[in-house]
């Protein structure tokens, strides 16, 4: 597998405060990303994947680490040529139209003029913003500027691209839609780096994950390796039996109005619950074995750091 | 290239600033009013004319200068427009670069209108269009050149307010240069005397720039000397957008 | 409208921004004015106009060198301030040695300007009446390339008024020699001829002092001079005529009033 992003040993700090004190941000970062994969890159808030992410792309200077890019070393002219950045909630010159913008950043590609028309043309028409071209930005929505953000990726053809938080603040139809583009991109053989804590869409359109926590990372790996298949829980929905009885079974007991959800953990005890609900007459409205979900890995390794 | 591509960019986002607007309405009407403080002099209208007029365009050019020079970079950076331009393949000092041809060409518009108004009113009095006064107006310029790569230079590492105190007290200093050479001579050795002696050598003469009076009592300029303030400015120009670079070069965008 | 011409015409201490007068030296100010010290020049300049037309202010002229130094300071080149201000000093002030001291200081920074000598010495000669300053003055001016030739005509003048009759015949000889048409010539001629005259004049009349002292009584008539030595020769004036002698009085006068010839 070709490595197209390689990250080794990663360290930055920041000075804060008045009295400047350093504070670790990135702790020693080590992470691969292959060739054709939409990589997610996970971490509560704060954890450091924007800063990461910044110094992949020059933004922010590490204090220690190697960063390479497809093959190159990562501040070169030539890796910065087949990237793409979506950064997060993006903000761009609001008196400029769509073609304006778009133009103006093509020219920062070595793109020719004659075939910069036709690709801006290309690129609106595919994020459905055909409609905009000519429209100023400061009209657009936010879903309107986050598809626009992934036209400007999109400039150079990159063969890596990189979203931060890219689907921050849209609504379900939005958020769809920027998903099924990113699942485009790697049809079209792009590898995607994204970054982001939304984790039932990483969930949906990721193949491997990396989790970083207060700037270090704790696990990297495809996600159905991380997260088992076994049976997490069962959710019994019922009605009908005294709270206290189920409340000594030891498992986890809410109530909601006249039904009672029970989630029974210890696989072993469902049947003898069952039987428990029987013998007091109690009704089963629902059984549901539930599997380990990425947010359950993912709140479970959060909180033993 | 994509110096330019910038420098266009940023033209047309500083020719959208209203300050720009605000600081010509004055020197147009600084210029104009002119014309009305002439009547009370006793003697020759047309200096008190030209001298006004001279004094607004140097004036309110460098005010525009500042005022828009200090908010450029740093409204990239505060509107984070800049992430996404620095991820692209450019050079920082391109986009530097880029920032500042596109704001001197702005002030180049502005100072091209603000002379049209003037070179008009003088017409109205002399009936003479005055083709002399070009150089001067280029001096002018020159000296806009230079307070604006200035600005930029404060704006890379400081908040708007700060850098437009710093590029002000920059620009008053400058004019101040004999000043400090007198008061080098006259102030005992000592931390006071090195204060005043580091910025008498880092700070530029301004004055160079200045050939108003010269223009208005229509002396002669002789050649070297105009030869001398070009380079001067020239250099001292690439010497700051130098400085600011190296600070552009490794700072962090948090 | 009424109260409004009331108002103004009640007694106004100061006009605004008087307190200029407490403004450092010029030197200073150009440095304060940081590029601008034309435009404040003529700022001032301005504000001195106001300020001075206000007769209301009885003290007006107390700075008045002061201001006027502040002006050339920071624009010495400009010409307007030295002539209004020694009118001011003149006319209104009434005070010559300000007048001087403002026109010098405008010859000292404009060295080709022969307008401040040659209206210093017609300050001194019409109202001061200062003949030797008004002599000084006008040489001044004629030495200046440029000037009028009208300027060594006034030279001249002022050096008889002077009673500098050696620098005064010599001057109207040149100027008799040089002159470029007959009016000039004619006028050079008379002066010449008043010059001599005022030389002989002056010499008899210190013969026939001699003479009273000798023998107690005015002589004669002027051969009585030659005769007892008192005088070497009898002169005669410019056109060959004798000196008109009264021995009542004891007064000489030429035979003809110079302009009359």
């Amino acid at each position: 597998m070709e490595s197209v992003l390689t990250i080794k040993d990663l360290h930055k700090s920041f000075k804060i405060g008045f009295i400047p004190r350093k504070k670790k941000i990135l702790n020693g970062i080590t992470l691969s990303v292959n060739k054709g994969e939409i990589f997610g890159y996970l971490g509560p808030n704060g954890a450091g994947k924007t800063t990461t992410i910044k110094c992949i792309l020059g933004l922010i200077f590490p204090e220690k680490g190697e960063i390479t890019i497809l093959g190159q070393h990562y501040l070169s002219l030539r890796a910065k040529e087949n990237i793409g950045f979506l950064p997060e909630n993006p903000y761009f010159y609001d008196y400029l139209t769509a073609s304006e913008f778009l133009s103006f950043y093509a020219r920062l590609f070595r793109i020719d003029k004659r075939k910069k028309e036709e690709k801006i043309k290309k690129l609106l028409y595919q994020l459905r913003l055909e409609q905009s071209v000519n429209l100023q930005l400061r009209k657009f929505s936010r879903g309107m500027l986050q598809r626009l953000g992934l036209a400007q990726a999109l400039l150079n053809d990159p063969s890596l691209i990189f979203l931060d938080e890219p689907l921050g603040g849209l609504d379900p139809i939005g958020r769809k839609e920027i998903r099924d583009i990113i699942v485009e991109f790697k049809e079209e053989g792009k590898t995607v780096f994204l970054s982001s804590h939304i984790l039932q869409d990483i969930e949906l359109i990721c193949n491997r994950v990396a989790i970083i926590v207060n700037g270090e990372i704790v696990n990297q790996g495809n996600i159905q390796d991380l997260i088992s298949e076994k049976i997490y829980f069962t959710e019994i929905t019922l009605s009908g039996v005294d709270r206290k009885i189920l409340e000594a079974l030891g498992e986890s007991v809410s109530i909601h109005g006249e039904r009672i959800l029970l989630k029974v953990f210890d696989q072993d005890k469902v049947e003898s619950v069952l039987k428990l609900i029987r013998s007091n007459n109690g009704k089963v409205y629902s059984l549901m074995p539930r599997t380990q979900t990425l947010e359950d890995y993912f709140v479970g390794v959060v909180k033993q750091k | 290239m994509k110096i330019i591509a910038i420098a266009f960019n940023t033209f047309k986002e500083a020719i959208r600033d209203r300050i720009l607007y605000l600081l010509f309405f004055f020197a147009a009407i600084s210029i104009i009013f002119s014309r009305v403080l002439a009547l009370l002099t006793v003697g020759d209208r047309i200096k008190i004319i030209r001298d006004v007029g001279l004094a607004s365009l140097s004036f309110f050019g460098v005010l525009m200068a500042i005022l828009i020079g200090t908010g450029l970079v740093y409204k990239e950076i505060d509107k984070k427009t800049i992430y996404s331009l620095l991820s692209k393949p450019i050079n920082r000092y391109q986009f530097l670069l880029g920032k500042f041809f596109g704001l001197i060409f702005t002030l180049f518009i502005m100072l091209l209108l603000m002379s049209f108004i003037y070179l008009v009113l003088v017409f109205f009095h002399t009936f003479e269009i005055e083709w002399e006064t070009f150089p001067t107006i280029f001096f002018i310029f020159l000296e806009l050149c230079l307070i604006t790569a200035v600005a930029i230079f404060f704006s890379c590492f400081s908040t708007p307010i700060l850098s437009s105190v710093f590029s002000l007290a920059f620009y008053i200093i400058g004019h101040f240069s004999w000043g400090l050479e007198t008061l080098i001579n006259k102030i005992k050795p000592g931390v006071g005397k090195t204060l005043v002696q580091i910025l008498y050598i880092f700070i530029p003469d301004l004055e160079n720039f200045n050939f108003k009076t010269e223009i208005v009592h229509n002396l002669p300029i002789p050649s070297h000397v105009y030869l001398f303030s070009i380079s001067y400015g020239i250099f001292y120009t690439l010497f700051i957008l130098l400085l600011a670079m190296l600070v552009f070069r490794r700072r962090d965008f948090i | 409208m009424g109260l409004k011409v009331k108002i103004d015409r009640m007694p106004r201490k100061k006009i605004p921004g008087s307190s200029i007068i407490y403004l450092p030296s010029g030197k200073y100010l150009k440095y304060a004015a940081s590029g601008y010290s034309s435009l404040l020049a003529d700022i001032i300049y301005l504000w001195s106009i106001q300020y001075y037309s206000d007769y209301n202010i009885s003290d007006r002229f107390d700075y008045l060198d002061h201001i006027f130094s502040i002006i050339a300071e920071l624009d010495p080149h400009y010409l307007d301030p030295y002539e209004i201000g020694a009118i001011i000093a003149v006319y209104e002030a009434k005070n010559f040695d300000k007048a001087f001291k403002i026109l010098d200081r405008g010859l000292e920074k404009n060295p080709d300007e022969w307008i401040f000598p040659f209206q210093a010495g017609h300050y001194a000669q019409m109202i001061k009446k200062d003949y030797e300053l008004a002599q000084k003055y006008y040489k001044k001016a004629m030495e200046i390339k440029g000037s009028p030739a009208l300027i060594q005509r006034l030279y001249a003048n002022a050096a008889f008024k002077a009673t500098d009759f050696q620098t005064a015949w010599k001057n109207w000889v040149e100027i008799y020699q040089t002159a470029k048409d007959e009016r000039i010539k004619k006028i050079a001629s008379n002066h010449l001829y008043q010059v001599k005259a005022a030389i002989d004049i002056q010499a008899i009349e210190g013969a026939i002092k001699r003479h009273i002292e000798h023998y107690g009584h005015n002589p004669l008539n002027l051969a009585q001079l030659v005769r007892e030595g008192m005088l070497n020769s009898l002169p005669q004036d410019l056109d060959g005529k004798d000196y008109v002698y009264d021995p009542d009085t004891g007064k000489v006068k030429s035979a003809t009033i110079p302009w009359k010839r």
